[in-house]
């Protein structure tokens, strides 16, 4: 009996642990989220590299929030009120004496989307590079379209880290993940940019006359055929060469840009905001909305401007209310006017445009003392703003004067930090206020901690 | 292979004597006597109250007969020889007796005396096995119904373990309704995630994972970690709990392998009685306010015109200050009456072959903040069945539904959602309050109106949860000596969790946003399956008991969630397709196989020396690699020097020293081992985007060991006894992320690089202090320590988790504790480079337990928790004193014309320390009288319709004694981590619970 008993339990028990398959196997789990990196370095389709092309125009939008808010506050185009957490105003606005640190407040420790994203959008770019290349599923034109492609955004990217850091010198080697180069110097940093965007012309003379190859976005709507992203190309190489302060080369650059002296000034190519399940422009605030988190006019701008600026007219709108932010440094940061360019939340953002190709033609101009053409250029600038010919002194020194000027008033708060850049470049970071809020004007910021500990890492 | 193991335990019937204890077999076995010689008959009742003992088993010794005792306490067995024999009595909460019986002695009278220092309980220690508490070489925590939810109401069980448990810190996210708790044993075991225990429950492994919300995306805090969801042990019943054991550390949790390195806590619930069904029914009603409120400050013109910097800005707040009503917001809306109630059916029973315990429960309890609470309703049928002689079948089966309101507290960025948070900045003149036409004024303070997102937003979660294990025992061989047994046991917990956060449109934020109106759906399922089989041989060599044990366990575990928002909605409705922005927020599904093997073997020399070694294999697609085994090996040894001959200490009645180890690991978290491309969409197109974590394919398991050792003493016939534990625990390859050099476009690789250690000491000391007939006194002393240090790190120091330097962050560094609190300035003497403000971890806690019996009628209990040092970072202090409503904002202590409010040390005034607060303090966690009706007042008034009637009255937090400026030093902004759970972020007040107790016994 009980030997009975013993056979149909083993039976029982064996039957109920082989049900269906061995419980001691296990299923080989892939991601049931995401593709692999590694599914597009090989023989990937055209499809496949699609969809890297839109993911690299995705990243290369990165850093619009974060440098907007951020750099703009720093060179006091903007502040950025927000009053559920003071260290946007404590942190960024140096209140007490702060200076920025590695663990900045809004930076964390990899320097977030000012230094870390950009260089995200160069790792995805050189994937681009590779998975164009390695495959035949695309002609070798295309393979040429997408690498101009990639290295042009190579180039732009590669300015966002080293103007953040500045003479701390970013590293410009950063093809192998676990053996970054070293850190190079600003001036060296930029001529690494103007190289690739030098390989993008190149990649894109290779690539033909017709239109680019595969979808790009509708931020690239007016540009995308290859001609046209060669003149996109060409308006970044001039910002880069004015960085470089290489004044001829802005002009060559430009000469093969987009510029066009008569045409509308904002036209450029454009960071895309269309709202889920993409994001929607992170810059949109709904006018006079009683919130305490508000991208405001800096009172200096409003204070400086001339009067019957169309500019000031059409980018500032004055609040019913004004937004109070108190701090415990300054007492209240009042914003009084708010952002007016963006229509709607899915308003895109131009990331170059005409009217600053044309400031930077007056910029090269007056410094290489070619006061007329500088003059020229600076009219078109203010008679479309509809404050008449320049008619001040046309030595260097004013000239460079008026074009910072305009500069402050036709790229306000563009999502770049222009102020911040041009008084460092300038050497007049003394310039920008700080009185409205006993806050201190940061020249740079240091490497990031994770950058100075990769290294501790690496030599340990 | 597994076929081998039949095959190899079937033939080895060496052995001579057999002896087992488990009472559970007895039962079993006690069929089919005949051939009588002589019956011994007799009577079990409790010693001090002379009540029968239902269910007392009587086994005779070194054999496997035995029965128990019916209704009435009796009990009777037929002895075939005349040869005399020791009968061991004993039942659950009570010490054994062995009574020497022959034909000339078959008449007993067993008083058996209650078992205050649970030496008699049985501890599960393996996985098809348990062992008697005296005989145990680890500090096994045990915490039975009675002081789990004997005293008082507590709505979670793990809330009810507070003080409970030496070596567990266990905190609350806040006091939002439903739960939200974390529990850490023996410090921290791991650096990712939340160092949370395992739970089983009947043998299944259950789901308490803190679950998604999306409050922290609609209120805009961030990322879901902050989304406050409850964990999800909140939706088992407390009071379906027959008792909890808790290994605490790999020493004893070595046999559950991968996921014990964080300790397991093994639930247990009731199971029926055979005999006379009973019915009980139980009834608490009961109200919760805050257990604490600090205040908010009054304001006047000078500190109104000190505030406000600008004429234009002082005139339209003085003229605010001069027409405005004052109103105390904190007391608004915190400090409200909430009604709880909570009601408990049980019904019990069976027969010889069939038995049966259901229940249902009725739980209702509002929160303190209106439009807050927690419903949860579940029903249990726990039936165990004799097939036949050998086969035994347990299954328990429990639904449950839960549906919790959190409301609106916490972090929030931007959008003012969250009561806290907002209040902090609005002064007490200003009446946020609607007018007649229901419309609410605009705050001019704060980005909403708190009291239009109370009134009219949604934080719900509602679950729907079923628990269902098996046991199948099956008695292969049984001789006079030796005993084979199968187990093949299992079940499954599937958690449904629907979850909605509604902001509607009309709202200040929503209508100044582009897409007024916010909802966010999500639909979570979990589905955890486990299996084990096992083969149990129970054997005699020589004088000693060998217990053999091994078996395979398989574990499934699949999660997934969809979440999606509507934004731009019509109003009044919640249906994303009424939504003018649709959303695929999250969308995400997991999959976890692992499996194990184990063998385990216990040898007992006549409860003298008690040895254990054990091992188990496991491997899990989590790792790199999915079929790579690691091994968990664990040994142990108790010496009960008491019991030998030798032994003539009559006050020291037990003397155990003892001393165990193990190993265990944690798992690597999903999805470490994957390099992806991540979804983007922009412009109308999708696009693959580099991933900034590079996948780590040769990543394994978080392993630790653990060295335990201890001594248990027992004085005065264990009227008095004393447990003392000192453990090392040493968590190796702790998986950290290797920050990679941010240049290169990838931010991190899981790495196993880092150790911590953690020692402890754990002290135990309970007596009955007083023991008459008419008054009982017992009582119990904790204490337990714990030190962190971490040992390793191969990545470079860092800091990481709450809000950064500047407010006070943790410092990852060697030889640091990483719950040390580091923050501005800049100290670059110090290692990390920030000065170092406090720790997270106390010092110690200590709790103590009381319970006075007076003439059986009367039961008091009260316990207290004290808890030394640990630091918090109070966040909640920085809020209000930004927006200056600080009770006592405008004070002046120094005099110097600088506020306090503005001027909070250490000087300058201006660093992380400001925030970084002492937690300490001292709390009467629960305090509970109960009468029970006398029988004799019962028959007289009832008949016999009623056999017990139970009333009391109870308290759950009822004081709280502390230096901290907060509502709650036990609060946590990011619920269960394994670090940073000690920020207070303008957290939901912890409530004080009064309970009415009614409990009729049919």
């Amino acid at each position: 009996m009980k030997k009975i008993h013993s056979y149909i339990a083993a039976l029982a028990i064996a039957g109920l642990v082989t049900v269906g398959c061995n419980p001691l196997q296990l299923d080989q789990i892939d991601d049931p989220n995401n593709p692999s990196v590694g599914s597009v370095s090989n023989n990937a389709t055209r499809s496949q590299i699609q969809f890297v092309l839109t993911g690299l125009e995705s990243i290369h939008r990165g850093y619009v929030t974060n440098v907007s808010q951020a750099w703009n506050t720093f060179g006091r185009e903007i502040w950025y009120l927000n009053a559920s957490d003071p260290r946007f105003q404590t942190d960024w606005l140096g209140q007490a004496g702060r200076v920025p640190d590695r663990n900045y407040f809004g930076f964390a420790s990899t320097g977030g989307n000012s230094y870390a994203t950009p260089y995200r959008a160069i790792l995805q770019a050189n994937v681009l590079i590779s998975a164009a290349e390695n495959t035949n599923s695309i002609s070798a034109q295309e393979k040429d379209a997408l690498t101009g492609f990639a290295k042009m955004i190579q180039g732009y990217q590669f300015m966002i880290p080293a103007n953040f850091v500045y003479d701390n010198g970013i590293r410009i080697d950063v093809a192998d993940v676990l053996n970054p180069g070293p850190y190079v110097p600003y001036a060296q940093a930029m001529d690494h940019a103007r190289s690739l965007l030098l390989e993008a012309d190149q990649s894109f003379s290779a690539a033909g006359s017709g239109a680019f190859p595969l979808r790009l976005t509708p931020g690239f709507a007016q540009f995308n055929t290859i001609p046209a992203l060669r003149q996109v190309n060409n308006a970044i190489l001039a910002r880069v060469n004015a960085y470089r302060k290489d004044w001829q080369g802005v002009l060559s650059a430009l000469e093969d840009s987009f510029m066009d002296l008569d045409g509308d000034l904002s036209r450029g190519p454009a960071h895309p905001y269309t709202g889920p399940p993409d994001a929607f422009n992170p810059l949109f605030y709904v006018l006079d909305a009683a919130v305490n988190t508000i991208i405001v006019v800096h009172p200096s701008v409003l204070t400086d401007t001339i009067p019957g600026d169309l500019r000031v007219k059409e980018k500032f709108f004055k609040r019913e209310t004004p937004v109070t932010v108190t701090t415990d440094a300054a007492g209240a940061l009042i914003g009084t006017h708010q952002d007016l360019r963006w229509p709607t939340n899915t308003t895109p953002i131009t990331f170059i445009k005409n009217e600053e190709l044309i400031l930077l033609k007056a910029e090269a101009h007056a410094n290489l003392n070619q006061a007329t053409e500088a003059v020229e250029a600076i009219n078109i600038i203010r008679n479309a703003a509809e404050i008449g010919n320049y008619t001040g002194a046309t030595t260097q020194e004013a000239l460079i004067d008026e074009i910072l000027f305009q500069r402050r008033y036709s790229l306000w708060a563009e999502p770049w930090g222009h102020r911040w850049i041009d008084a460092r470049r300038y050497d007049r970071l003394d310039e920008i206020p700080t009185s409205y809020d006993q806050g201190t004007i940061f020249r740079q910021f240091p490497h990031p901690q994770a950058e100075v500990s990769w290294d501790q890492y690496v030599s340990d | 292979m597994r076929i081998g193991f039949f095959i190899n335990f079937k033939t080895s019937q060496m052995v001579k004597i057999y002896k087992f204890t488990l009472s559970l077999i007895i039962l079993l076995c006690s069929a089919g006597m005949s051939l009588a010689q002589y019956t011994v008959t007799g009577e079990v009742t409790d010693e001090r109250t002379g009540e029968p003992l239902i269910g007392a088993s009587i086994l005779v010794r070194n054999t496997t007969r035995g029965t128990v005792a019916d209704i009435d306490g009796r009990f009777s067995l037929s002895f075939n020889s005349n040869e005399s024999a020791s009968l061991v009595i004993s039942s659950l909460g009570y010490v054994s007796q062995t009574i020497a019986v022959s034909s000339n002695n078959t008449r007993l009278q067993v008083a058996l005396v209650e078992d205050a220092s649970n030496l008699e309980e049985v501890v599960i220690t393996g996985l098809a096995s348990s062992v008697k508490r005296s005989n145990l070489a680890n500090a096994v925590s045990s915490v039975s119904a009675r002081e789990l939810t004997g005293t008082t109401t507590v709505q979670t069980t793990d809330g009810a373990l507070y003080g409970k448990v030496a070596g567990a810190t266990i905190r609350s996210n806040g006091g939002a309704p439903g739960g939200g708790v974390s529990i850490q044993l023996r410090g921290i075991s791991s650096l990712v995630g939340a160092s949370q225990p395992l739970i089983i429950m009947d043998g299944v492994y259950i789901n308490n994972s803190f679950q998604q919300t999306g409050r922290a995306a609609v209120t805009g805090a961030g990322a879901s970690s902050q989304d406050d969801g409850a964990n999800r042990l909140a939706d088992i019943n407390p009071a379906d709990i027959e008792s909890i054991e808790i290994l605490k550390g790999p020493s004893a949790a070595a046999i559950y392998g991968t996921r014990a390195n964080a300790g397991v806590i093994i639930i247990t619930t009731k199971r029926g009685v055979a005999g006379e069904t009973k019915v009980s029914l139980s009834q608490d009603i009961g109200f919760a306010s805050p257990l604490r409120l600090l205040g908010v400050d009054d304001w006047n013109e000078e500190k109104i015109n000190f505030f406000f910097t600008t004429e234009a800005r002082r005139a339209t707040e003085l003229a605010r200050f001069r027409e405005g009503n004052k109103i105390d917001y904190e007391d608004y809306f915190y400090n409200n009456t909430a009604l709880l109630s909570n009601t408990r059916l049980n019904v019990s029973g069976g027969n010889e072959k069939t038995r049966f315990f259901l229940s249902g429960n009725i739980t209702s309890e509002d929160g303190t903040v209106r439009n807050t609470g927690f419903e949860r309703y579940s029903i249990r049928a726990n039936v165990d069945h004799k097939l036949n002689d050998n086969i035994r079948l347990g299954f328990t089966s429990n639904y449950i539904k839960s549906n919790t309101d959190r409301g609106f507290t916490g972090n929030q960025n931007n959008s003012g959602a969250s009561i806290g948070y907002n209040i902090a900045y609005v002064p007490n003149y200003f009446d946020l309050r609607p007018d007649e036409n229901g419309v609410y004024p605009v705050n001019p303070y704060f980005a909403e109106n708190p009291i239009a997102v109370t009134d009219h937003g949604i934080n719900n979660s509602e679950v729907n949860r079923f628990v269902q294990s098996f046991n199948l025992d099956v008695d292969l061989l049984k001789t006079s000596n030796s005993f084979l047994r199968a187990n093949v046991a299992g079940g499954l917990d599937f958690t449904q969790n629907s979850t909605m956060v509604y902001l509607p449109e009309f709202l200040q934020f929503q209508r100044n946003s582009a897409n007024p109106g916010d909802v966010y759906v999500g639909r979570q399922e979990s589905f955890n399956t486990n299996f084990q089989a096992a083969l149990v041989y129970n054997w005699n060599l020589g004088k000693v008991n060998m217990n053999s044990q091994a078996g395979i366990v398989r574990l499934d575990f699949r999660n997934s969630a969809l979440f999606n928002r509507g934004r731009g909605l019509v109003p009044g409705q919640t249906n994303l397709r009424q939504a003018n922005v649709q959303e695929i927020a999250v969308n995400s599904t997991s999959e976890v196989q692992e499996a194990g093997i184990f063998a385990q073997q216990e040898a007992n020399f006549d409860d003298k020396i008690i040895g254990t070694i054990g091992i188990r294999w496991d491997k899990s697609s989590l790792n790199g690699d999915k079929d790579q085994l690691y091994a968990f090996p664990r040994a142990s040894l108790a010496v009960n020097i008491a019991n030998f001959d030798f032994w003539q200490v009559g006050a020291i009645s037990q003397l155990k020293p003892r001393i165990a180890y193990g190993e265990t690991a944690g798992p690597v978290e999903f999805g470490n081992t994957f390099t992806s491309l991540d979804g983007a969409n922009i412009g109308g197109l999708l696009g693959s985007v580099v991933g900034t974590q590079i996948g780590n394919t040769r990543i394994f398991p978080e392993t630790a060991t653990e060295l335990e050792f201890g001594v248990d003493m027992g004085f005065f016939n264990n009227r008095v006894s004393l447990e003392a534990t000192y453990y090392i625990k040493n968590t190796q390859n702790n998986i950290q992320s290797l920050n990679l050099s941010p240049s290169t476009g990838v931010s991190s690789t899981p790495s196993n690089e880092a150790a911590l250690k953690n020692k402890g000491i754990e002290l135990g000391l309970s007596a009955t202090v007083v023991d008459n007939a008419n008054f009982r006194w017992f009582s119990r002393l904790l204490y337990w320590q714990n030190r962190l240090n971490m040992t390793r790190l191969d990545i470079p120091l860092y800091t990481r988790g709450a809000f950064g330097t500047g407010l006070g962050t943790f410092l990852y560094a060697e030889g640091f504790s990483p719950t040390t609190i580091v923050g501005s300035p800049a100290d670059a003497s110090v290692t990390g480079g920030f000065t170092i403000w406090g720790d997270g971890q106390p010092k110690f806690t200590t709790s103590m337990f009381n319970t006075f019996n007076i003439y059986n009628r009367f039961e008091l209990s009260i316990m207290t928790e004290w808890r030394n040092g640990g630091d918090n970072i109070n966040l909640t202090s920085f809020l209000s004193d930004a927006g200056g409503t600080t009770n006592g904002w405008f004070d002046d202590d120094n005099g110097d014309g600088i506020p306090n409010g503005r001027q909070r040390p250490p000087a300058p005034h201006n660093n992380a320390g400001r925030w970084v607060q002492d937690a300490s303090f001292i709390k009467i966690r629960e305090v509970g009288l109960y009468y029970t009706v006398p029988k004799t007042t019962l028959s007289n008034v009832f008949g016999n319709a009623i056999e017990n009637i139970r009333l009391g009255v109870s308290g759950n937090n009822l004081f709280l004694f502390t230096d901290y400026y907060g509502y709650d030093p036990e609060t946590s902004t990011f619920g269960a981590r394994s670090i940073d759970n000690n920020v207070d972020i303008a957290p939901y007040p912890t409530p004080r619970r009064i309970f009415f107790h009614v409990n009729l016994d049919f």
